[in-house]
């Protein structure tokens, strides 16, 4: 019983979140899909299966946050690099403001019970 | 060991490709390559092509139904609805009910049994039904007389109705079958 509401209130944190750690990710360098994948998913609790990545991937593209190029690979085929388009930057600065209220505040409610 | 590896990856691709139906072509193939292409180079990163190592790729992946739902959910489509399961107590009460006597006895109480009819159905059913035992009567005692013109319109009246309300019970059905809300 626990572990399943502990599921569900983590699924209901992520919901939000997961694609503003997705741009996060993508500030500072372009990746390719299994090296994004993999950063998230060592990222304790962030996703439970990989394969969830690709339908968010797919609808931030749809979104014209991310673009994507081809760039050779040193081992293999070349390789999809997921990078922040102008728009995907503007939206992650965004969230950057508004995550940091948000967690002020919320964390203030959490410690002191809402007292000044 | 590689074909086994290869026949892993194939089967997964090609359930992801099923659980995907129900979103826009474009969207199906752009996750499709991705996944594809995140399993080259998982494979790639790997030392060893082992049927173990790809299990544990394709496990970290998730299952296909979760990858699509999650699809759905980003993109806002709903899921193909379920075609609604043929009413089988229904079927056969209607069959029933147009078999004289014992047939109108079994549809009568199979009638109330039912979920998809409305009480008024349920009546209308029963009472309808019960036309068989007055075109039986009416058969035994052979009208005659100057009342007897009216009386055997009503007896072939009693042996029409049972068919006429398994007609009404049938349309009734339908409207009410296409209308329930699938359930998701």
């Amino acid at each position: 019983m626990v572990s399943a509401k502990r599921e569900s209130l983590i699924t209901q944190m992520r919901r939000g979140t997961l694609e503003y750690c997705v741009l996060a990710l993508l500030r500072d360098q372009a990746r390719y899909g299994f090296d994004l994948v993999r950063t998230l998913a060592d990222a304790d609790g962030l996703i439970t299966s990989e394969g969830t990545i690709y339908p968010l991937l797919s609808r931030l593209r749809r979104d014209g946050l991310v673009t994507t190029t081809w760039h050779e690979s040193p081992s293999g085929p070349p390789r999809r690099y997921y990078e922040l388009t102008p728009a995907g930057h503007q939206a992650l600065e965004l969230f950057t403001t508004e995550w940091d209220r948000f967690t002020d505040a919320v964390d203030r409610l959490l410690q002191q019970g809402g007292s000044p | 060991m590689t074909t086994t590896a290869d026949t892993l990856v194939d089967h997964y691709l090609r359930d992801l490709e099923a659980e995907l139906r129900d979103l826009p072509a474009a969207r199906q193939r752009e996750i499709l390559a991705e996944v594809g292409e995140h399993i080259t180079a998982a494979r790639a990163a790997q030392d060893t092509q082992s049927e173990a190592a790809i299990r544990t790729v394709l496990e970290r992946l998730g299952d296909p139904a979760d990858i699509a739902a999650e699809a759905r959910e980003r993109f806002g489509v709903q899921p193909e609805p379920t075609k609604p399961a043929t009413p089988w107590l229904e079927v056969i009460t209607l069959v029933a009910l147009v078999v004289p006597f014992l047939g109108w006895l079994v549809g009568a109480v199979l009638v109330w049994l039912s979920q998809r009819w409305t009480t008024r159905d349920k009546l209308i059913g029963t009472i309808g039904g019960l036309s068989w035992v007055v075109a039986g009567f009416g058969t035994v005692v052979e009208p005659a007389g100057p009342g007897a013109t009216i009386a055997l319109i009503l007896i072939v009246l009693a042996f029409v109705l049972p068919y006429a309300t398994a007609i009404y019970l049938a349309i009734r059905l339908r409207a009410r079958t296409n209308t329930v809300p699938a359930t998701r």
